[in-house]
């Protein structure tokens, strides 16, 4: 039997928040379950084209141990759900409005699958389970 | 023929040994059989249970010094 699609909505900039959205993105759609992860709010600030890893994350009783132990980096784990699943990422518009960027120009290459508004997300999100990070 | 390699994910944490793993058995051969060596205990759980899941084969862990080996053969 199929899996039901799991669709993200991650919404935190807390590095702990931003970890767990890719382990669990990651590891279901390498599990055969599609995902759809949708980056609004400060999240979406981690994920600024360029940014090095002590600027991309903070926050969390465990931000320091992710940062030193061998712990898998977030953008690298969403980045093998891509490949190695079926997995897509969307930008809220609305924030990348606000904030003046495109989905193509400003956030991390080739992570993004392009843009999209809320509404489009929550319905398709009705297909599967919802979960909001 | 089949063929054995060895991925040594020691020291990395959860899902790195997985995501290793995963990533050898997409260049991999039906049959192959790919051990991950791992000091990550969440991920010698998880690991038998991803392939059981996905369709793979459990082939063995075996406790070691510090660490854990885990077995898989390529089944698809």
């Amino acid at each position: 039997m199929a899996s039901k699609p799991l669709f993200i909505m991650l919404c935190s900039d807390e590095h702990e928040k931003i970890q767990l959205a890719a382990m669990v993105a990651s590891v279901a759609a390498v599990s055969d379950r599609p995902v759809q992860v949708f980056v609004t709010m400060n999240a979406i600030l981690a994920f600024r084209r360029g940014a090095t890893p002590a600027e991309r994350y903070h926050g969390g009783h465990f931000h320091e141990k992710f940062m030193t132990a061998k712990v898998p980096d977030a953008i690298e784990l969403f980045e093998h759900g891509k490949m190695l699943g079926d997995m897509k990422m969307w930008a809220c518009s609305m924030v990348l409005d606000l904030h003046h960027w495109e989905a193509d120009k400003d956030l991390t290459e080739g992570l993004f699958d392009g843009a999209a508004g809320l509404t489009v997300f929550l319905a398709d999100a009705e297909e599967g389970e919802l979960i909001t990070i | 023929m089949a063929e054995r390699q060895t991925i040594d994910a020691r020291g990395a944490f959860c899902p790195g040994p997985l995501m290793e793993l995963i990533a050898a058995l997409k260049l991999a051969q039906i049959g192959d059989e790919i051990e991950v060596l791992s000091s990550d205990k969440g991920s010698v759980n998880d690991i038998p249970a991803w392939v059981t899941k996905v369709g793979h084969a459990n082939v063995g862990t075996t406790e070691k010094d510090g660490y854990w080996s885990v077995v898989v053969k390529k089944a698809k």
